[in-house]
């Protein structure tokens, strides 16, 4: 193996890295968070108006980002597991890269229309 | 030769002689990340499809969790969330601070700072999803 196929400077391995990293850093610092606002379901009047919140449109819009981010990770984090036990994959990286992002953005579409919806529909 | 030509020849050849090195932590992280995401593909996804996707978020009230945590399997479901997600995420945290933080110091600090973080966070978790009575 030449030394040129390992760097990915610039390639859609990189890419899929640094959405990985970001993605990662943004759902456990959801996590943090979830796991303060859950901790209040022993004061159910706290909790209660706290999770009003998640019902509004920028909330909405959020957990839309979130189901993106969560989303992607999950998937890239396959193609990365696939990468790494089953060596004839990489020959096939780039494609399985697309395949994963497109996916990701499709569940985040179908996802995000069901989660915004009742906003529009005023049924919140 | 040239002194970076030599060195790459060095790496070369111990490259092709190198015997499998022993596992380490690293090893073992590596594998962990591996082993706890494909878990987490399913708790995640599946956690959040039943709190944003088959019910809307406005619905997951106090009573909503009271009926589902009526259920044990549904305390052992998010406690698995809660400490592969933390320790996944913590994990990931760390390789972030290696990668990003450059003096020993701040890294330790900021690695000091994570780690209690997430420990008081798990521990908040377990007694919240362990010790909840519920109120149906």
């Amino acid at each position: 193996m030449s030394t040129r196929s390992t760097v990915y400077k610039g390639k859609t391995g990189q890419w899929a890295f640094v959405l990985h990293r970001i993605s990662g850093f943004l759902i456990l610092m959801f996590i943090l968070l979830h796991i303060i606002d859950i901790s209040t379901i022993n004061f159910p009047n706290v909790y209660a108006s706290i999770h009003r919140l998640y019902g509004n449109v920028f909330m909405r819009t959020f957990e839309v980002g979130l189901l993106f981010g969560l989303t992607y990770h999950a998937l890239n984090g396959l193609r990365v597991i696939m990468i790494d036990f089953f060596p004839g994959v990489i020959k096939n990286e780039k494609r399985l890269f697309v395949a994963m992002f497109s996916l990701s953005l499709l569940l985040t579409v179908v996802g995000g229309v069901i989660i915004l919806k009742p906003f529009f529909t005023g049924r919140v | 030769m040239a002194l970076r030509e030599k060195s790459f020849n060095n790496q070369r050849r111990n490259s092709t002689t190198m015997k499998r090195s022993k596992a380490n932590f690293e090893t073992w992280s590596w594998f962990f990340m591996r082993i706890s995401g494909l878990v987490l593909f399913f708790l995640a996804l599946i956690h959040f499809s039943i709190t944003h996707i088959f019910n809307d978020v406005t619905t997951t009230t106090v009573a909503f969790v009271a009926k589902r945590w009526a259920n044990p399997l549904w305390r052992v479901f998010d406690w698995l969330l809660l400490a592969l997600g933390l320790l996944h995420g913590s994990n990931g945290l760390r390789f972030i601070m290696d990668d990003y933080i450059r003096t020993p110091r701040r890294r330790a600090f900021a690695k000091a700072f994570m780690y209690s973080l997430s420990a008081a966070l798990f521990v908040v978790g377990t007694i919240t999803i362990v010790t909840y009575k519920g109120t149906l």
